[in-house]
């Protein structure tokens, strides 16, 4: 048997795979498809203050390995999240990480409060790199300052874990990462999508409604785990990686670069059961190697 | 009352393969599966498909609407992207992966009115599939089916065994020359009701007709789809109550009247491209 179950701070896994927010709902999506209480967490789908009905479309497009959304964060709300979607993610031993947005600090803080001490949200994920909104999200996350600032706010704000997802556009990542440790961030996930464009060439109009959106997908892995690399050689907290994860192969690769879990996020679009599959497959490898899931963390560096 | 304990089956893609594959001219394809442990699909309901050979180039499942169900499946391919022209080179054997049936069916039709489908191309596929399904109770509805040429009308032969068919070209080369619409107009009464598939400029057109007449009308949506179960919320189609309505899970086959095509139109509608029946 090797222990499967990971430290992101003061929160333990049960084991290193959770759900991409945007990516999986709220959970209760996967109902007809597997027992999400077995992952080592969600993240839920970016939460605001107001509900938000999001980008007109089109939404979405494919790219070669990839996709583009620009989904402009469509959710129910953080009091339509608390009072429909937790109670039953608690009944069921779901681990929860809330995904929150905001286009100022005050608004951030009013999200960390209303989470907080709320029984089933075991982690607040600051979402400071959207690129498909017009006010916030990515204008916080390129800059170390405002990252920082928006991290102490929150961290002031909550009694729970905080973890801060970095843009990949943040020209100087490890910078921004730095600043968020030193505010008091408990965990770095890293890499939101990167700003892409397809034009469609019939129409001579870009294909998504909002012109750009964030490209996800395998085509994104090489620079995410290039980016977790460093970002592991940087900072003392720990990382969660994040980019083009398919498969067991891949969910590997990011925690040999120093992460110390991994978000699934397209591949749940491909099958719903990715996260399991993935899951199982990285308790196998450990299971063959007869080593725990922690001595993976990192191994490629050492 | 507890949540129940009872643990139901739980769902995965299914891992099938290709038994045949029939081109049908013009770039169209029927697509044939062995899915034995498929739950039946109903008429207008859809599956996410990829071939297992893709990898991750293409990397999403294509939705597509069953052009029949049962234990060996059909669904009607349009080669017009790389995904679709992939499709249209499977050869038997091929394994594939299905996550379906997915979505909301056709609404039951009404035993008191004459069923009249409208289709514009390879719309016809879920409306050929209703069709069939009401040859059982002694109806044959009125299949009104627009292309662009005559070529542009795939099954249209095979739509005849189940419906009375009235075919349009914009061309003129088979059928009447011109619009769908324009025959729709002449067939609403108070005795029929609607179901169409097509494109949204059609679908719009079709709606309005529908909704000046009173007569119940039926769209099946179609829209960028990455998931096919509601959590990529790619596929927003604007609401009549305001906001979005997503074309997976609300859809594909809903009332017309929940749809805003003022704003679908606005959104989606860029001149039709070439070969959309308009």
């Amino acid at each position: 048997m090797t222990s499967q179950s990971v430290r992101i701070g003061s929160l333990v896994l049960k084991n290193p795979v959770l759900t991409a927010s945007g990516c999986f709902g709220y959970g209760l999506e996967f109902d007809d498809f597997f027992d999400v209480s077995t992952l080592g967490g969600i993240c839920t789908k970016g939460l605001s203050l107001k509900p938000r009905d999001g980008n007109a479309p089109h939404r979405i497009c494919e790219t070669p390995a990839g996709m583009l959304n620009a989904i402009g964060l469509a959710n129910v709300g953080v009091e339509a999240f608390c009072r429909d979607k937790l109670p039953i993610l608690r009944e069921r031993g779901v681990t929860v990480v809330a995904n929150i947005f905001a286009s100022s600090v005050d608004d951030f803080v009013a999200l960390a409060e209303r989470l907080d001490g709320e029984s089933g949200v075991h982690a607040i994920e600051l979402n400071i790199s959207c690129p498909n909104v017009t006010h916030g999200g990515i204008e916080f996350g390129r800059d170390a300052k405002m990252a920082a600032q928006v991290t102490a706010a929150v961290r002031a704000a909550t009694k729970m874990p905080v973890w801060v997802k970095m843009s990949p556009e943040a020209g100087d990542l490890v910078g921004v990462a730095r600043a968020c440790e030193d505010a008091g961030a408990d965990a770095i996930t890293a890499i939101n999508t990167i700003r892409g464009m397809v034009i469609d060439v019939a129409n001579m109009r870009p294909k998504l409604a909002n012109a750009t959106g964030g490209l996800s997908g395998p085509a994104l892995r090489p620079i995410a785990v290039r980016m977790v690399w460093e970002l592991a050689g940087a900072i003392k907290i720990p990382i969660v990686g994040i980019g083009g994860i398919t498969d067991t192969r891949d969910a590997l690769e990011f925690l040999l670069a120093g992460a110390s879990a991994v978000q699934v996020g397209t591949a749940s679009f491909r099958d719903p059961c990715s996260a399991q599959t993935i899951m199982h497959g990285i308790r196998e490898f450990c299971e063959e190697r007869g080593c725990d899931v922690t001595e993976l963390i990192g191994k490629a560096r050492r | 009352m507890t949540q129940s304990q009872v643990q139901l089956p739980k769902r995965q893609l299914l891992q099938t393969h290709l038994l045949r594959r029939e081109s049908i001219g013009n770039s169209y394809h029927v697509l044939t599966f062995d899915a034995p442990g498929e739950t039946g699909p109903l008429p207008g309901q859809f599956t996410m498909i990829r071939s297992s050979e893709w990898g991750q180039a293409p990397l999403l499942s294509r939705p597509m609407s069953y052009l029949s169900g049962g234990p060996t499946p059909s669904l009607l391919v349009k080669v017009c992207g790389e995904g679709s022209a992939r499709l249209g080179r499977a050869e038997a054997g091929e394994p594939f992966l299905l996550l379906g049936p997915l979505g909301t069916a056709w609404r039951a039709p009404d035993p008191n009115r004459r069923q009249i489908l409208v289709a514009g191309g390879v719309g016809i596929a879920p409306l050929l599939f209703l069709a069939k399904s009401l040859a059982g109770t002694g109806k044959r509805p009125l299949l009104l089916y627009g292309g662009r040429t005559n070529r542009d009308l795939p099954l249209s032969d095979d739509a005849a065994e189940s419906c009375q068919v009235e075919v349009t070209t914009d061309d003129g080369s088979l059928g009447h020359r011109g619009r769908v619409t324009e025959l729709l107009e002449r067939t609403l009464n108070d005795q029929v009701e609607v179901y169409t598939c097509g494109p949204d400029r059609m679908m719009a057109a079709v709606a309005n007709l529908c909704f000046a007449a009173h007569v119940p009308c039926e769209v099946s949506l179609e829209a960028p789809m990455a998931c096919g179960y509601g959590v990529c919320l790619g596929c927003a189609v604007p609401a009549a109550l305001g906001g979005y309505m997503y074309a997976c899970v609300t859809g594909p086959c809903i009332e017309a009247k929940a749809v805003d095509w003022e704003r679908t139109h606005a959104t989606f509608g860029k001149p039709a491209a070439k070969g959309e029946p308009t």
